[in-house]
């Protein structure tokens, strides 16, 4: 990895490397000439050909959705920051719009510019106070110079950024929940079709982006998407902030190319596990599908490889576990989270987290049997795939892979299928 | 129109009908919840669960936000979609009352019928029951809300949000800890709060009128009209043993879709109260055969010249029909007309038009003078001996007024379905039957001719409806072409001499009613208003 060249964090650890001054002098808003000497339809092409995938975590190909976007419907075009990150395990956004939040913002010029928007919204999680304060400050530096505005740089394109603060809640990460919370609606999502793409935020055609998503855009139209490809692998180009939490020595996030093994990642980055050997990984964020330390053993940090194995690249934050971790703790933890950020809407979401929460707590309070769990793996099954969003499915693939990979930690917790006699009685 | 197969079964339907919609109205049930013909899709409920085939196989997806496409192949009933359907159903009733037995929604309830069809019955919920409280909260007027029975279907918030605009209710928290709640310091007393009983598919809404009164079981269902005013909404009248309980609107896409106003819905005790059941000549009651018996003989004594008829906008076609041929007849047809009495109502864009008679139109139909101004002035300067006035009260509320001009007559026969104040100044009174006692049509504001039928039969057979009691006196009079029975061969009768009602007889007539050629005297109803588009028509059996 030496050749490697950061994108996304070089300016991490360079001091003031928020500002427009220090962001000018690194190279900051050099993608521009490029941008704007191409025709919108030439950068939709270029970020295509680039194959870069939504980072948000369902990597849908971020060129192809904007391609999407009707432009002869004559109403306005919106594009959407989804700065929400709120998945557990998961921790990169807030230090992109914290160390470099001009990245954002040019990233944001650059997708607007190819979908034709002159008004961009970033929704922030609420919590991040101090990522609100910077992009706001880095929106007004940008403004007076012109990088935002009328007439941005000469080129004759109008763009303005509004910073929206989310509530916290987890289900307005969704894009859809996001949409309606932005309307000042309560932050449920929406039935699709219609997609946001052709109707989205008020009623218009709306493209909601990951904050890293954007940031890798620059980097693209500067450098060209055969540049791009050329770095990670074929399907997973370019590269990504990787994040590392749990049991091992050393937190923390690190910018790298797609593909690198996930052992190789924990014992050269993470520093190894702690406590114990390794268990199992949750590899991009609490919904997707556990794996054990035997599956890990081949797998990479790619889009393809995440899926051979029958789980999902997420977030790109793992989450690391030692032999000595509880899955049934684990699991109610989750099962807990997703029990209460429900928003209520669809009925199997709305009943089915709620109910393996309830058998979960009653497993680990030692009063369940095992029909109690078998009864969990088929309400997940219940309850994947049939709601409006992929909220149920989130809670519902970490149930079952959980439980079938880890049964022997439920089962310890299960009361025995003999006639258990109270002490009471044998004492007298 | 697309052609589509579910099922196995090849149809066509309208090209932007969803799935769902395609299925209940070829007679393919599929159960939903949340899903209202007439309200925007909210796809919560995830019952009306589908296979569709695509490219890659078929995919499970909610029939209700689904339109057709040209060669759609659906199935409602393969293994993925029947285990979607029974799932959805499970998770509805997880935590939900089992207090069908003192739920005044039994009978009806969605979750009841569905569950019963296509639930799974060994129970294994393993936990505790979630109690969500909130029992029978006053929430308006006349509506009652439990929470603990809500299934969170959103149709009570879309209606209150797109029908009268007034958005009193939400869902508050999140999770399964959501309720439906209304907004703090509002109440829900809009003038269609009715209808988000109607609509809710279980128990949480009910209405006080209706509360602990009835089972639904025992209801007996009568197609009717509204003769609240002249939008002429479809009902149904039910009633157990003679006595009505409840109206409740009846689905009719071209009209009032299954909307009506509380007004409407709650008038169902002013037609049971407060009735003239006798026949009362002078101060003492008499059977209806004498009463006949004496008009005639009075009426023989004068000239024709001198009866007056006030013939009314509230009574049905049939009755004014004849009444109208009697003057034609026997007396004089310039001196009937049918003013109207009351007040003008309130009208607003959805339903309630100001006029509050059902037949004004009719009238028109009819060629009956609606006004009457000359007729009046006649009578009041003292021009007839005998005034004949049918469900009305030409004078209205001026009654210092009325009884100096009835002091004038020598006899004022007044057929009347209430004790009102105009029955108590009648020399002659004659029972009247109110709609719900009689068969009959209305022609309403847009000039819809729609039939109402007969829901309960009066104790004493003296009570007859007006247009049978213009037979019974022409029979006193030794009138001919007065053999009638009943109000369909009135009907029909009349339908070969009015232009408009040419080729139609009372039974053909379609439930939905028909616009006839005549100008219309209102504006559509439901101006403004979003109504689900490319809705296949009025359901046959489905209940709204």
């Amino acid at each position: 990895m030496a050749d490697f060249q950061p994108q996304l964090t070089k300016r991490f650890g360079i001091k003031n490397s928020h500002t427009l001054n220090v962001y000018l002098e690194t190279g900051g808003y050099s993608s521009l000439k490029n941008l704007f000497a191409k025709k919108p339809a030439e950068v939709i092409e270029e970020v295509k050909a680039s194959g870069l995938k939504g980072r948000g975590g369902a990597g849908f190909p971020a060129g192809m959705k904007w391609s999407f976007v009707p432009q002869n419907t004559g109403k306005p075009i919106y594009l959407v920051v989804n700065a929400d990150e709120g998945e557990p395990g998961t921790f990169t956004d807030r230090f992109m719009m914290l160390y470099d939040p001009h990245l954002l913002i040019e990233g944001i010029i650059c997708a607007s510019y190819a979908i034709n928007c002159h008004t961009a919204y970033v929704y922030v999680r609420g919590e991040f106070l101090e990522q609100i304060n910077r992009l706001n400050a880095a929106i007004e530096e940008a403004k007076k110079a012109n990088y935002l505005g009328k007439n941005i740089q000469g080129s004759g394109f109008d763009l303005e950024i509004y910073v929206h603060r989310g509530a916290g809640a987890y289900i307005c990460g969704e894009e859809t929940g996001l949409i309606e919370s932005l309307e000042g609606k309560k932050g449920q999502p929406r039935i699709k079709p219609p997609f946001p793409a052709v109707v989205g935020a008020f009623g218009c055609p709306t493209i909601v982006n990951n904050v890293k998503t954007l940031s890798s855009v620059p980097w693209i139209i500067e450098h060209g998407a055969a540049a791009y490809t050329a770095i990670g692998t074929k399907e997973s180009a370019g590269t990504h902030v990787f994040g590392l939490s749990g049991h091992v020595h050393q937190t923390g996030y690190w910018e790298m190319p797609f593909g690198l093994p996930m052992m190789e990642f924990i014992e050269n980055y993470g520093k190894g596990v702690k406590g114990g050997k390794l268990k199992a990984v949750i590899p991009g964020g609490s919904s997707c599908p556990i794996l054990t330390a035997q599956e890990c053993q081949d797998l990479t940090l790619t889009y393809e490889s995440m899926r051979d194995h029958k789980t999902m690249f997420g977030t790109g934050c793992a989450i690391i576990m030692n032999e000595h971790t509880d899955m049934a703790m684990v699991l109610k933890n989750l099962t807990h989270f997703y029990a209460d950020e429900s928003c209520g809407q669809c009925t199997p979401c709305r009943e089915g987290t709620a109910w393996e929460d309830r058998l979960l707590k009653k497993i680990v309070t030692r009063e369940a049997t095992a029909k109690d769990l078998d009864l969990m793996l088929e309400i997940a099954n219940n309850m994947e795939g049939k709601t409006i969003c992929v909220f149920s499915s989130a809670l519902a693939m970490p149930v079952r892979s959980f439980i079938q990979k880890f049964r022997e930690d439920f089962e310890k917790y299960l009361v025995k299928n003999t006639v258990v006699v109270p002490e009471k009685i044998t004492a007298n | 129109m697309a052609k589509i197969t579910i099922d196995g079964k090849p149809m066509e339907v309208p090209d932007g009908t969803n799935v769902l919609e395609a299925a209940l109205s070829n007679n393919v049930p599929l159960e939903h919840f949340c899903y209202q013909r007439y309200l925007p899709v909210a796809g919560n409920c995830r019952t009306c669960m589908v296979e569709i085939e695509g490219p890659k196989g078929p995919m499970l997806t909610v029939g209700c936000n689904t339109k057709v496409a040209e060669g759609m192949v659906i199935h409602t009933l393969s293994p993925k979609a029947k285990a979607a359907q029974k799932t959805a159903l499970e998770f509805l009733l997880l935590d939900h009352p089992l207090d069908c037995p003192v739920c005044d929604k039994a009978g009806e309830c969605k979750l009841q019928n569905q569950y019963m069809e296509y639930g799974l019955y060994d129970f294994r919920r393993g936990v505790p029951r979630y109690f969500k409280g909130g029992k029978a909260e006053d929430i308006g007027e006349h509506i009652m809300l439990d929470q603990e029975r809500c299934v969170l279907c959103s149709r009570c918030i879309r209606f209150v949000d797109e029908v009268p605009k007034t958005s009193e209710l939400g869902i508050v928290n999140r999770g399964h800890e959501s309720t439906i709640t209304i907004f703090p310091g509002k109440r829900l007393d809009n003038a269609y709060s009715g209808n988000v009983t109607d609509i809710c598919p279980v128990g949480a809404l009910t209405l006080k009128e209706f509360r602990f009164k009835q089972r639904v079981w025992f209801l007996k269902k009568t197609e009717s009209v509204c003769p609240g005013c002249a939008r002429g909404c479809n009902i149904t009248v039910e009633q157990n043993k003679g006595h009505i309980y409840r109206f409740m609107p009846r689905d009719n896409s071209q009209l009032n879709k299954t909307w009506i106003c509380d007004e409407g819905r709650f008038s169902f005790n002013h037609w049971q109260e407060n009735r003239v059941s006798e026949v009362r000549l002078g101060h003492a009651t008499h059977p209806l055969q004498e009463g006949i018996a004496e008009l005639a003989k009075l009426l023989e004594g004068i000239s024709p010249d001198e009866v007056a008829g006030i013939a009314s906008p509230a009574a049905a076609l049939e009755d004014n029909y004849l009444f109208k041929k009697l003057f034609e007849k026997r007396f004089k047809v310039k001196n009937l007309a049918a003013p109207f009495w009351g007040k003008k109502g309130e009208e607003d864009k959805i339903l309630k038009l100001a006029d509050k008679t059902p037949n004004t139109q009719g009238l028109k139909l009819l060629g009956i003078d609606t006004e009457g101004k000359d007729l009046l002035e006649q009578i009041e300067k003292g021009q007839f001996k005998v005034v004949i006035v049918m469900h009305n009260n030409p004078f209205g509320q001026d009654e210092e007024r009325a009884k100096k001009v009835y002091g004038k007559v020598k006899a004022l026969v007044v057929l009347s379905v209430h004790k009102t104040k105009m029955a108590e100044q009648g020399s002659m009174l004659f029972p009247l039957r109110p709609f719900t006692e009689k068969n009959g049509t209305f022609v309403n504001a847009t000039s819809r001719l729609q039939r109402f039928r007969q829901a309960v039969e009066p104790e004493n057979p003296d009570v007859v409806e007006a247009s049978l009691w213009v037979c019974r006196l022409a029979k006193a009079l030794k009138l001919e072409g007065f053999e009638f029975q009943d109000t369909p061969s009135i009907f029909n009768a009349m339908a070969k001499e009015v232009e408009q009602l040419k080729g139609l007889t009372f039974n053909s007539i379609p439930g939905t009613g028909k616009v006839l050629d005549l100008p219309p005297m209102a504006e559509e109803p439901f101006q403004g208003i979003r109504c689900q588009p490319n809705v296949l028509g009025t359901a046959k059996s489905e209940k709204v």
